[in-house]
Parts: structure tokens; C-alpha cells; sequence
């Protein structure tokens, strides 16, 4: 479903080209749960975002699930990314002044959904989360796992086959954390959701499928490992 | 689809701030309507001046006045209607700060020159007959407190009475102005009664009448009318200059100086002012927001619906305080008419007025909001992401 042929992205940092994805080649399949593992600045992010729409490789091929995203322009991106995408980030990034069932159902304002449509869509994802009794809590009323749980309700509310997860238990303790990965995998194998999820901690990507290692922009290697189930260790 | 909720919630994400600039904003709008009400006010007699209306003065001046047999002799020119005396009298009513305009006038005339001028109480008739009587404006009405059948009595300055007497009138009728070239601050009586308060050496003052007001026949050309009478009087004994009711009133507007500009350049300092407030308070809410933009475009909203989002909030903030002051503004004209007595008798918040300052809100608003909002729809969306929140 992902395919990645001769990636290359670089930043300019203070007259500096710096290159973070170095031709790189990956291929991540339907269904699978794959993790980016990798030290600081190996291009984890990057990659992520790359795949996600979010930024444009300086040469190669992004493809995902059939359509090249280098080829998109900006809108092109941005409407792709809100039927084919849903994203989950460390710092949780949910808007501060808006309840959990108002940032749940902020996607779905660019479906062609009626008012009440959305919200029992929200609703749904709320309670598949968990969290329906607290829809009318703001963020801040929020623990850092249940801002994290609604999170993953808005990226799921649309029904993506794709999901992001930028370090998603970064920010959370072991038993939030835990809860997260257990959602995620619930997503991953009752929902058969694609999952790729940077992080860096190996008690994460030991819920994942598939490993992959990258070290200053290159892809290292690729491990095939029997996931933990949350909540095992 | 624009997120309006967020727009609104975001307003609202500093209320002390955001209810700050919408204050600053309520005080700036309501100023600045009251301030262009003062300026038209000023300059109604000119812009609604009646092009069927002319006036005859002294080819001197003003202040030089015009025979009583000009009368006839301009009412028997081709293409004249009406003709209707105007004498300044200048008294005051007990104290000298009670001052309001008075003219003697010719009573058969008055109203038919004046359709703008509506009689809201008593009995115009019995002003015609009754020669010691006068009518009196509605705002002289709410200032001193005349009724129906009250002999005012008026202390003259340089048409005084040899006895050393006040002057009296008995109030005959109320009139309400509908334009802005009738001055609902003014009483007028009887030019008959001065004239032989004059023969009859009761008064100092010199004899005749300050401007004769015409009105133009239909059918005729103003402009030619006046040419005609401006012809009559050429070879004296006192020459006349004919001029438009908009030419004549503008040489009050001009001898006040440049009040009106000096009220508009009052109001334009509000104004720049009041931009940079809310410029200020935009450029604060586009850094704190920037994180929830890097949001919005990664769920898949456009770079146009985000500086929409931006703009529409900017102008959402305006309107909320703008708007308010504009009411208020509105809400208030009465009462200030009341208050500036019979200096601004014509005080109105017009709906010229409001609309231009509804405009003048969303504008500020618009100046306030895109350039922050330009500049948060061209962020990256990874950039975005990494902003403090």
C-alpha cells in the first residue's frame, strides 16, 4: 500500500543542506502495524510525514494506496489527506478550545455529512475510544492519555485506511501508554487499519508486526516480530 | 466548509483580551460616528440644500441690509414664486449663554418656502395673524422649556428696545425641521412687528432686511432667475448677489473654519489608532494559534479555508465591538441631540452614518486579519505542528 522508491528530503539549516532521507526504498503493506525505530535525526518524522501528505519529498516516488503524492499540489494534498488519513501525534495536538466531541468532529466537517451524521459519527468514535462520558470535556480537562484516546478517535472518525502515529505514548505514562497501544492495535487487527508509528521506544514497537530501522536517512533493516498484546508486560 | 466554531471559540480563547479590544473598538465606532454626525450636521445646509431655493443679499456683505421695497421688486420677477425675508436679531433669552438664533420673517410666506419645516404643535394660522406672536423649534422646546401660549421674553443686543424693555413673543406654533437646511433651534416672528417697532423709533438697528429667500417658480432655471434679479439691482441703489441656498449656506460652513476637518482628522486619529489595537491583538492570536492551524491543515483543511478561519475572526472580533459602538451611537442620538441644545438642533446618527461605520468595522477588521492570516495559510503544516501552543 506504501511505497517509497528513491526518496531524498533535505533541510537548510544555517547555510547547511542537511539531508534526512537519503534515496531511500520502503514498502509497507495493507494491514500491516509497522514501527520506525531509529536514534535522533535518522529521518523517522520525516519519513512520516512524507507519507502522510504533509510534506513534499525533494525527489523520488510517495505512493499510497495507489496515488503518487510528489505529483499533488497543496490542496491536491490536503484533500487527500483528510479521506485517506488520519494522524496521531506525540503532543496529542488537539485544539485547546474545543470540547473532545468538537475536535472529534472537525474532520468530518469536509465530508458531505449532515450535522447530525457527524455527530453520531464522533459519538461512535468517542465510544470506541472509551470516552464518550467525557465528549464535553475540553483538553485541559483531560488526562494526557485521554487526550491521546481522543486523538485517536479523530483520526478514525473518517474511517482512513491509513493511520499516523508520530510517538504516540512520548508524552504518557506506562499504563496510558499501554492503553493507547492496545487501542491501536484494536484498530490494526479488528479494524484492519494500516499503522505506522515512529518511536522510540522499544516497549512500543514490541506491539508492532513489522520493525523498521533507519539510521541517518537509509533504511538499516526490516524485522518481522510476533506483536505483544497491550497490557502483557 | 469553514469551521465557524472554531472562529467563534477562538475569540473567546482570551476573554479578557478579546472583550479588551472589542471595548477599545465599542468607544472608538461609537466616537467616531458621533464625530461624522457632527461633520454632517454641520454641512447638511449645503448638501441637502433645495436647488429651487435662492437668496438675495447685499453685493457687499452680509451684514449690509437690503431695502423693504426690494420685496415686491424681486417677487415681480419672471420666474419667481415666493419671496420670504430673513433678519438676524440676535437677543438672547435671560442670560447672555441662553443665546439662539432668532429672524424676523415674513409670516404669509414661511411655510410655503419651507415644506421641510412641520408645524408638531399649536397653530401656524394663529402665528399669521397674531403679529406679537412667534414659533419656536423643537429644540429650543427641550432646552428652555417653551409651551404653547408662553410670551418669551428676549433681551435684544443690537436691536434694543429704548425703553430698556425685554422683548416679548407668545409662542404660536412648534415646528419641526425634516432637513437639514432648517434649523430646529430657531424662533421666528413677525418682520412686520420689527419693521414697526422701526418706523416708530421704539428700537435702535438699521431698517431693511438681511437676505430675501426666493423660491423658483417650476419650470424655471434657477441660475436665469437669478441672473434676472442680480440685472433688476444693477444699477443700485444697493446692488444684489444672487446666489444657490447650497452657495449661501456654504459661507457659514466656511466662516466656522475648519471644524469639519479638524472633527474629521480627529476621528481619522481614532481610527489609525484603533487599527494598530487590533492589529496587535491579531498578530498575538496568529503566533498562540499557530499550532492549531498545523492541526487543521493535517486533517486535510486548505490553505484558503485557514486564512479564511484567520480573516473571518479578525472581522467577527471587529464587528463585535465595531458594530456594539456603532448601536450605541444610534441608540444614543436622541439624547445627544438633547444634550448639545441648540448648538447642534440637527444632530442625527443617520443611516449614511451607520453604514459607513459598519463598513469602516468590517474594513478594520479586514486590515487587522490578512496579514497574520496570510501568513498562516502559507505555513507548512510541519512547521506548524512544531509552534508552542
Amino acid at each position: 500500500m506504501i511505497t517509497l522508491r528513491q526518496v531524498v528530503k533535505s533541510y537548510s539549516r544555517g547555510g547547511e543542506t542537511l539531508v534526512v532521507l537519503d534515496h531511500l526504498d520502503l514498502t509497507v503493506a495493507d494491514g500491516q502495524f509497522c514501527a520506525l525505530m531509529g536514534p535522533s535525526g535518522s529521518g523517522k518524522s520525516t519519513l512520516l510525514n512524507l507519507v502522510g501528505g504533509l510534506d513534499h519529498a525533494d525527489s523520488g516516488v510517495v505512493e499510497v494506496g495507489g496515488e503518487d503524492l510528489t505529483s499533488m499540489s497543496n490542496d491536491e494534498l490536503a484533500g487527500w489527506r483528510a479521506s485517506s488519513v488520519g494522524f496521531v501525534f506525540q503532543g496529542f495536538n488537539l485544539i485547546p478550545v474545543l470540547t473532545a466531541i468538537e475536535n472529534v468532529t472537525l474532520p468530518l466537517l469536509l465530508a458531505p455529512l449532515s450535522g447530525k451524521q457527524r455527530r453520531e459519527h464522533a459519538e461512535y468514535a468517542l465510544e470506541l475510544v472509551g470516552l464518550k462520558d467525557r465528549m464535553h470535556h475540553r483538553p485541559g480537562q483531560l488526562s494526557g492519555g485521554q487526550e491521546q484516546r481522543v486523538a485517536i478517535a479523530r483520526a478514525l472518525v473518517t474511517d482512513p485506511q491509513l493511520i499516523l502515529a508520530d510517538e504516540p505514548t512520548g508524552d504518557l505514562d506506562r499504563n496510558s501508554a499501554d492503553q493507547v497501544l492496545g487501542l491501536m492495535q484494536r484498530l490494526n487487527s479488528e479494524m484492519k487499519k494500516t499503522i505506522v508509528m515512529v518511536t522510540h521506544d522499544p516497549a512500543a514497537a514490541a506491539h508492532a508486526g513489522t520493525l523498521v530501522h533507519l539510521d541517518k536517512g537509509k533504511l538499516v533493516r526490516i524485522e518481522q516480530q510476533t506483536p505483544v498484546s497491550a497490557g502483557a508486560r | 466548509m469553514v469551521p465557524f466554531r472554531v472562529i467563534w471559540r477562538n475569540l473567546f480563547g482570551h476573554p479578557v483580551r478579546s472583550l479588551l479590544t472589542a471595548a477599545s473598538l465599542v468607544v472608538a465606532m461609537f466616537l467616531l460616528c458621533v464625530l461624522r454626525s457632527l461633520v454632517v450636521t454641520l454641512d447638511a445646509g449645503v448638501t441637502e440644500a433645495r436647488t429651487d431655493r435662492l437668496v438675495v443679499q447685499s453685493a457687499a456683505s452680509l451684514f449690509v441690509t437690503l431695502p423693504e421695497n426690494y420685496r415686491g421688486k424681486v417677487a415681480a420677477v419672471e420666474g419667481v414664486k415666493h419671496v420670504c425675508s430673513w433678519t438676524w436679531f440676535g437677543a438672547y433669552y435671560q442670560r447672555r449663554e441662553n443665546f439662539f438664533a432668532q429672524f424676523s420673517t415674513d409670516q404669509d410666506t414661511l411655510l410655503a418656502m419651507y415644506p421641510e419645516m412641520e408645524i408638531v404643535a399649536g397653530d401656524y394660522e394663529r402665528f399669521r395673524l397674531n403679529r406679537n406672536s412667534c414659533i419656536v423649534g423643537e429644540a429650543l422646546v427641550k432646552s428652555y422649556g417653551f409651551k404653547l401660549g408662553d410670551k418669551v421674553p428676549l433681551i435684544g443686543t443690537f436691536i434694543q428696545r429704548l425703553d430698556g424693555q425685554p422683548w416679548e413673543f407668545e409662542v404660536a406654533a412648534v415646528y419641526r425641521s425634516k432637513a437639514g437646511t432648517l434649523d430646529s433651534g430657531t424662533l421666528f416672528f413677525h418682520h412686520e412687528f420689527l419693521k414697526k417697532a422701526r418706523e416708530e423709533k421704539l428700537c435702535t438697528g438699521e431698517e431693511g432686511v438681511n437676505t430675501y429667500v426666493v423660491k423658483v417658480a417650476d419650470g424655471n432655471d434657477p441660475i436665469t432667475v437669478a441672473s434676472r434679479i442680480d440685472s433688476l439691482f444693477e444699477n443700485g441703489p444697493q446692488k444684489v448677489q444672487t446666489t444657490t441656498e447650497a452657495e449661501f449656506n456654504a459661507q457659514f460652513v466656511s466662516m466656522i473654519g475648519n471644524i469639519p476637518f479638524f472633527l474629521s482628522a480627529i476621528g481619522s486619529g481614532v481610527l489609525f489608532a484603533i487599527v494598530m489595537a487590533v492589529v496587535n491583538t491579531m498578530l498575538m492570536a496568529s503566533r498562540e494559534q499557530t499550532r492549531a492551524v498545523g492541526i487543521l491543515k493535517a486533517l486535510g483543511f486548505t490553505s484558503t479555508t485557514v486564512f479564511l478561519v484567520f480573516l473571518l475572526q479578525a472581522i467577527t472580533l471587529s464587528l463585535l465591538g465595531g458594530g456594539t459602538g456603532v448601536a450605541l451611537a444610534l441608540a444614543t442620538s436622541d439624547a445627544l441631540r438633547d444634550a448639545l441644545g441648540t448648538t447642534f438642533p440637527n444632530y442625527v446618527v443617520s443611516h449614511d452614518t451607520v453604514v459607513v461605520g459598519l463598513i469602516v468595522t468590517v474594513v478594520v477588521g479586514l486590515i487587522a486579519g490578512l496579514v497574520p492570516a496570510l501568513k498562516l495559510a502559507k505555513l507548512n503544516p510541519v512547521n506548524a505542528l512544531r509552534a508552542e501552543q
